[in-house]
């Protein structure tokens, strides 16, 4: 990696990937158990694609702009949403900026330059390409990132998106997260072609990569960023990782699949990463030990201290609907009230 | 104060000259809208003055067409993109419900979407099933979306210059029965319609006419013609509808009917009907009728069978006037 960064910056860079990513892991982890134990409605677990968004967020500039969907916890730890933020938005707290409205997993990290996630997967992909053409309108030096899973490329948006990022020669990365399963669908049975490839079919740049390393990944994509911010055009990156967990707390994937990447096995992307990080010469099992509590500590505490904070008020459901209120709504408001 | 006579049509080209030429930010977006101008030439010659850049002819593609916009508008721009014809925007219904009317709500209002998706609606023209529908439902039931119909060039101009200002996303339903079926002065100003106010076409005491879009001159001559003490009230915008002016005007007259083009059930004449039966029960003296559309899909043929008419209004009119 000389060609990118000088040694300490190496370090530094990778060691701080690392960090989020295990952040992002023991985040998991303990949202799961408390969906389990009552304490959270719903969650869609990230196990398993760490690497894969990990290794595009150290691609990007800070302005650069992300479309993502529910799937991204990784992305935002590492391009600096506060776990704090993630937490409200699960809880649906009143401290959550969107004040409770949406199910777990839909966030809203605007100063990180992310947009609020919606559920109807593939349809962000259409907003990412206006946005990239309000960016090449500005004349301004920002790509714009979006990303998807494997499901997703069967949508109409995907095609259209593609389509028209193409025509118009837009900077936008594609980032099909492909964990190889779409709730209970396998990739193999959503599509007959190789998901990179498809790019070809628009004129755009296709290419594949492990998801599961996030050195990989990462050379990957400063490649396309480079591409797309130099004016060549969109690029769709196939990063193959694997789906460790269900698609949400509520879906048993035992009813439809046989195990395939486990926790700790040596596909694991975090287990890739030690490994690369210890061949390196930047981190010992000791070093990692602690790491690993100290990521637990806090993702422990800060759940904890965001459990205490109260709901959002009934009267908030009304609000944000419209910048003026309609006197439609208005007038339901006070009779609920 | 200068003005020009315009049809509907040059009153909405018009404004989209001023708009492109007062704000970089404005772009226009749609199929054939540039080289060729629209298929009703509502765009023509804009392109040639502003660049393809901001006048797109885009792929054929409404919810791309519809994504892109969105993206434009939560980036700073003020997109106004065209779909063809309204019966050809349901692909892209999922980025109007999901994305475009739910992005203020869902981020606790830090993203908003500036967008005005003009599309031309309703029949007379000999469209058939495909060229001639009326979804206003659709999208007047949809939280966050904002729908407008003018009737005429007055109108359109001063609506559209309201919805140039306006920060959420506007579906503009434009009648393209009424594109250029009549020329009427048009300030070359800049002037105002508000959104959300109705206006009163025409005062009268004997019933109120709720209607919209190609319905009003329709209504305005049946009421003309038959000499009928009615009060006309043009809704111009059909969501937030103004009902007040409606809850105001059946106060006086006691009698409501509406007239509108779309099928009968669940449509506005049943919002607004139902708006009327909660609040003004004790001022009706009879009935609230509806003359609309039937329930059926939108006939080329019998185009002229399907729409409400002169006589259909009067035949509803006539059984109002019996309850006394």
């Amino acid at each position: 990696m000389t060609e990118v960064f000088n040694g300490q910056e190496e370090k530094d860079v990778f060691m701080r990937a690392y960090s989020s990513m295990l952040l992002s892991r023991m985040f998991d982890k303990k949202i799961v158990t408390a969906q389990r134990q009552g304490r959270v409605g719903f969650y869609t677990p990230t196990i398993g694609q760490e690497a894969t968004q990990v290794g595009v967020s150290m691609a990007l500039n800070p302005d650069d702009l992300v479309y993502e969907y529910y799937r991204d916890v990784p992305f935002m730890i590492h391009r600096g949403v506060p776990v704090e933020v993630l937490l409200d938005q699960i809880m649906g707290n009143s401290e959550d900026s969107a004040k409770g409205r949406q199910m777990p997993s839909h966030y809203n990290a605007k100063a990180q330059n992310f947009m609020s996630v919606q559920s109807p997967v593939a349809t962000n992909l259409p907003l990412a390409v206006g946005a990239a053409y309000a960016i090449k309108h500005r004349k301004e030096n920002k790509v714009v990132v979006t990303t998807f899973g494997d499901g997703s490329t069967s949508t109409p948006d995907f095609h259209a998106a593609l389509n028209l990022a193409s025509v118009y020669d837009l900077p936008v990365i594609f980032l099909c997260e492909n964990n190889q399963w779409a709730i209970s669908l396998p990739v193999e049975k959503q599509t007959k072609v190789e998901i990179w490839k498809k790019a070809e079919a628009y004129g755009a740049y296709g290419v594949k990569v492990d998801g599961n390393d996030f050195v990989e990944t990462f050379k990957v994509a400063k490649d396309a960023v480079d591409r797309a911010r130099s004016g060549k055009g969109p690029v769709l990156i196939e990063a193959v990782s694997y789906r460790i967990g269900p698609h949400s707390t509520s879906d048993d994937p035992s009813k439809y699949r046989s195990e395939g990447i486990t926790e700790g096995s040596e596909k694991d992307p975090i287990v890739i990463a030690e490994k690369r990080l210890k061949d390196l010469g930047y981190i010992t099992d000791e070093i990692i030990d602690k790491m690993k509590s100290e990521a637990k500590r806090i993702v422990d505490q800060k759940f904890d201290e965001r459990e205490k904070i109260p709901p959002p008020k009934p009267e908030s459901m009304y609000d944000d609907v419209y910048k003026e209120m309609t006197w439609i709504i208005k007038e339901e408001k006070g009779d609920a009230l | 104060m200068s003005s020009k006579q315009l049809n509907m049509v040059q009153a909405i080209n018009s404004t989209l000259d001023y708009a492109l030429s007062k704000n970089d930010s404005v772009v226009l977006l749609g199929e054939d809208i540039g080289r060729d101008g629209g298929v009703f030439r509502v765009t023509e010659g804009l392109q040639a003055k502003y660049g393809s850049d901001r006048v797109i002819d885009t792929p054929l593609v409404e919810l791309g067409i519809v994504g892109m916009s969105i993206g434009m508008a939560l980036n700073g721009m003020k997109p106004i993109p065209e779909i063809q014809f309204q019966d050809f925007i349901f692909t892209a219904f999922d980025q109007l419900v999901n994305q475009a009317a739910k992005l203020r709500y869902r981020s606790g209002g830090q993203f908003n979407v500036p967008m005005i998706l003009r599309t031309p609606y309703g029949g007379g023209i000999k469209g058939g099933l495909y060229h001639s529908q009326s979804g206003e439902a659709y999208f007047a039931h949809t939280a966050g979306l904002t729908v407008i119909s003018p009737s005429n060039p007055y109108d359109a101009k001063g609506l559209l210059m309201s919805a140039l200002e306006y920060e959420d996303p506007i579906i503009f339903l434009e009648p393209k029965k009424l594109y250029r079926s009549t020329k009427v002065d048009v300030p070359d100003e800049e002037y105002k319609v508000p959104i959300g106010k109705a206006s009163i076409v025409r005062e009268g005491n004997d019933l109120t006419i709720v209607t919209y879009g190609s319905m009003v001159p329709v209504v305005s001559g049946t009421v003309e013609k038959n000499k009928i003490d009615a009060e006309i009230i043009d809704l111009r915008t059909i969501m937030p509808y103004d009902g007040e002016a409606i809850l105001q005007s059946v106060k006086k007259t006691g009698r409501a009917m509406i007239v509108h083009e779309a099928p009968r059930t669940l449509g506005m004449g049943a919002e607004i009907s139902a708006f009327l039966a909660e609040r003004a029960i004790d001022y009706l003296m009879g009935p609230i009728l509806r003359v609309t559309g039937p329930d059926t899909p939108f006939p080329y043929r019998l185009e002229d069978y399907y729409l409400p008419n002169e006589r259909k209004i009067m035949k509803a009119i006539g059984k109002l006037m019996e309850f006394r």
